[in-house]
């Protein structure tokens, strides 16, 4: 047979359907040949969130708001280290029965100020302002850690008197906006906290959307009501380091030398930051890693800003040591700390105490499964809620609707505060004994393992098993 | 009222203030001498208490003032009377940076110009300026009146909340979102009124008064172009 002639089965053709798979053992509406991916899509880029997004910003021609945290999948967390305790090498406390200290005194190390702050457990709740949160959840939150010895802080809103009386331990925030900035507030706190920056959104100010501006926060931040107030980044009264030096020594002078001053900020190059915020003369500085929580704020800065706060702690620490600040600052980390687990990860990285937000509201209620109509409206569910930003929270915590506030009881939310706080405090001492620990501040780097190389990287943490740090 | 007579010189920060705030609460008048343009001289003065500068001051003079009747010889620094929310706070020269910034209450006035900024984030009260302000004037004011009788900067009364400035002069350049409006004679009265205690009513001004123009206000969609210059 001559090679130019096409080839022929010695047999004849089957049926096309045949060749097609379209025999008797086909199963009706489900072709071979025709991927899943037909359904499902497998476009890396365009995903269903991508392809919304693009929907969403078509039709709003500005970018989407929201609350609560960032939503980037990608950042490595608590979950990617693991404790260590003692077995043969070190000798473990008995974890069931001693005792193993919690004390925590920030900002007394400089020696300057009068009455540092001497807390009975390393967690404190983080400054969330009155009109971000109502005013009976911040009275939960000012009794509940009342009862724990511990303290809040009052946010950008300015100085609430139901949070005062609650709070036995008080932490006055100044923050670029200054809402109800006033001298017998600054004397009545117990300790100011300067604000530059926030780790839901470093680099740009606080966001309150117009349902929460309700009368009494308008009168609080002399705005008008109902305005989408979007706050300043920039303190009015002072641009660079030097000059918040200065600051830092007016507010020093105002309250007669008393009270510790904070820095807090994002986590953006805390290896620098924290150095400069050192040498301004911060009594406390609070790193605030992107997985930081929020009232509001651009959804773009939420996701895709700042750097983890396994791994600003670290840098954070590292700066201090350098400079010779450790012990005359004290480090508080801040970000998405959900359990004693994750405080006592943070303290073993170098954290002299930790500031919880997200968790102690849920603690209160928040995502709590009640209510289901009211999710509903605002198109989620609960366990999913991120919609502080609308004020419309169906289990009164983030909203300034009288009706809605009814919602959560504040004697019981306080008690679940309190609690939440004491169950967080067990889990630190659990971990920091079998540690061999007596005191939750001897937790410390060597005490932890990666379990990815991404952790590892980010925090100079040996990874498991090989007990060497790479030299990244 | 007898009269205290502190010397400033190179003296640690808190003893100054604790001398001057002793003498305040003591009754006398405070004569403070020997400044040297320290920063941080006379914070949270008491209300009712009279204390004088004798030269220049650094930053946040006057600061948290909750009542002081203040005088300034010659030319203070950044953030003059910052927070204060009482009292009045005369300045003999120019006024640095920030004057009066996030103040809450009372009056500052400044007889030479003041610095950029002037009156930023102010939530009540009154700036009265004879010379020129900086620019970027009355950023984000809440509240409150800043009035420059000798002109104003650039980007002048920029993203305003409900504060207002006031400029007789020229006003190089207007910030985002301002409406430059003529002023009735009840608000022309009003301002006189501001400035009758410090002799400085002039009929003749052609007042420029600027208020939000409220574009700022809010985040819409429809106006999603203005929204864009911030």
């Amino acid at each position: 047979m001559s090679d130019n002639q096409p080839y022929e089965y010695p047999f004849d053709l089957p049926d096309e359907d045949e060749i097609r798979f379209r025999d008797a053992g086909a199963i009706e509406g489900r072709p071979a040949g025709v991927p899943s991916s037909y359904d499902e899509g497998g476009s890396a880029r365009w995903t269903p969130e991508a392809i919304s997004e693009v929907h969403a910003l078509a039709q709003l021609g500005r970018y989407q708001v929201r609350g609560y945290n960032t939503f980037n999948k990608r950042l490595p967390t608590f979950d990617d280290l693991t404790f260590v305790p003692a077995t043969m090498t070190r000798l473990p406390l008995e974890g069931y029965r001693e005792s193993c200290d919690t004390t925590t005194v920030l900002g007394g190390g400089r020696g300057i100020v009068e009455n540092p702050l001497e807390l009975k457990i390393p967690i404190y709740i983080a400054s969330m302002s009155f009109g971000a949160l109502s005013a009976s959840a911040k009275a939960s939150l000012g009794y509940g850690a009342s009862k724990v010895g511990t303290m809040t802080c009052t946010g950008e809103g300015g100085m609430l008197e139901e949070e005062r009386e609650a709070s036995n331990k008080l932490v006055y925030q100044m923050s670029p906006a200054r809402y109800g900035i006033d001298l017998d507030h600054l004397r009545r706190a117990d300790g100011l906290e300067i604000v530059v920056g926030q780790g839901a959104k470093p680099g740009t100010g606080g966001l309150l959307l117009g349902m929460k501006v309700s009368p009494r926060v308008s009168q609080m931040r002399t705005l008008p009501e109902g305005v989408d107030q979007r706050s300043t980044i920039r303190h009015p009264d002072f641009l660079g380091a030097d000059d918040l030096a200065v600051k830092i020594e007016e507010l020093r002078i105002a309250t007669n030398y008393k009270v510790p001053i904070s820095i807090k900020m994002g986590a953006t190059r805390p290896r620098f930051d924290v150095a400069v915020a050192a040498k301004a003369g911060a009594d406390i500085i609070v790193v605030d890693g992107a997985e930081g929580g929020t009232g509001a704020s651009p959804e773009l800065l939420l996701n895709h800003t700042g750097i983890p706060t396994i791994s600003a702690i670290r840098a954070a620490r590292e700066a201090l040591d350098d400079c010779g600040m450790t012990g005359k600052v004290s480090l508080v980390a801040a970000g998405g700390i959900r359990s004693g687990v994750d405080a006592a990860k943070a303290i073993a990285l170098g954290a002299d105490a930790v500031m919880i937000g997200n968790s102690a509201m849920i603690a209160m209620g928040c995502n709590t499964p009640r209510y289901p109509e009211d999710y509903a409206k605002l198109g989620t569910s609960p366990g999913a809620c991120h919609h502080c930003h609308t004020g419309m929270c169906p289990v009164g915590i983030a909203t300034q609707d009288p009706e809605l506030e009814k919602r959560m009881n504040p004697k019981a939310g306080a008690e679940r505060v309190a609690r939440f706080l004491t169950a967080m405090t067990m889990e630190i001492t659990a971990l920091a004994k079998a540690c061999g620990k007596s005191s939750v501040h001897n937790l410390e780097v060597e005490d932890l393992r990666a379990l990815s190389f991404e952790a590892s990287a980010f925090t100079g943490v040996k990874m498991a098993g090989i007990d060497r740090a790479y030299d990244w | 009222m007898s009269e205290h007579i502190v010397d400033v010189g190179k003296r640690h920060i808190k003893e100054i203030n604790e001398e001057i705030q002793d003498a305040c609460a003591q009754g006398k008048k405070v004569r403070v001498i020997n400044t040297l343009s320290r920063h941080n001289l006379g914070i949270g003065l008491p209300d009712g208490a009279e204390v004088s500068f004798e030269g220049s001051v650094g930053y946040y003079c006057g600061g948290l003032n909750v009542g002081a009747t203040i005088d300034i010889e010659r030319n203070c620094g950044w953030a003059l009377g910052e927070g204060m929310s009482k009292g009045m706070i005369t300045v003999g020269g120019r006024a640095g940076m920030s004057c009066g910034a996030a103040m809450i209450g009372g009056t500052i006035h400044v007889k030479g110009d003041a610095g950029p900024r002037c009156g930023v984030a102010m939530k009540g009260g009154n700036i009265v300026v004879e010379g020129k302000i900086g620019y970027q004037s009355g950023f984000m004011a809440h509240a409150g009146k800043i009035i420059a009788l000798g002109g104003a900067g650039e980007s002048c009364a920029d993203a305003l909340w409900q504060g207002e400035v006031w400029v007789a002069g020229e006003v190089e350049s207007l910030g985002v979102d301002v409406n430059v409006v003529e002023p009735t004679a009840e608000e022309v009265a009003e301002v006189d009124k501001i400035l009758e205690p410090i002799g400085l009513v002039d009929s003749s001004r052609d007042w420029r008064k600027m208020i939000s123009g409220q574009r700022l206000w809010y985040f819409e969609s429809r106006d999603a172009s203005a929204w864009l210059m911030i």
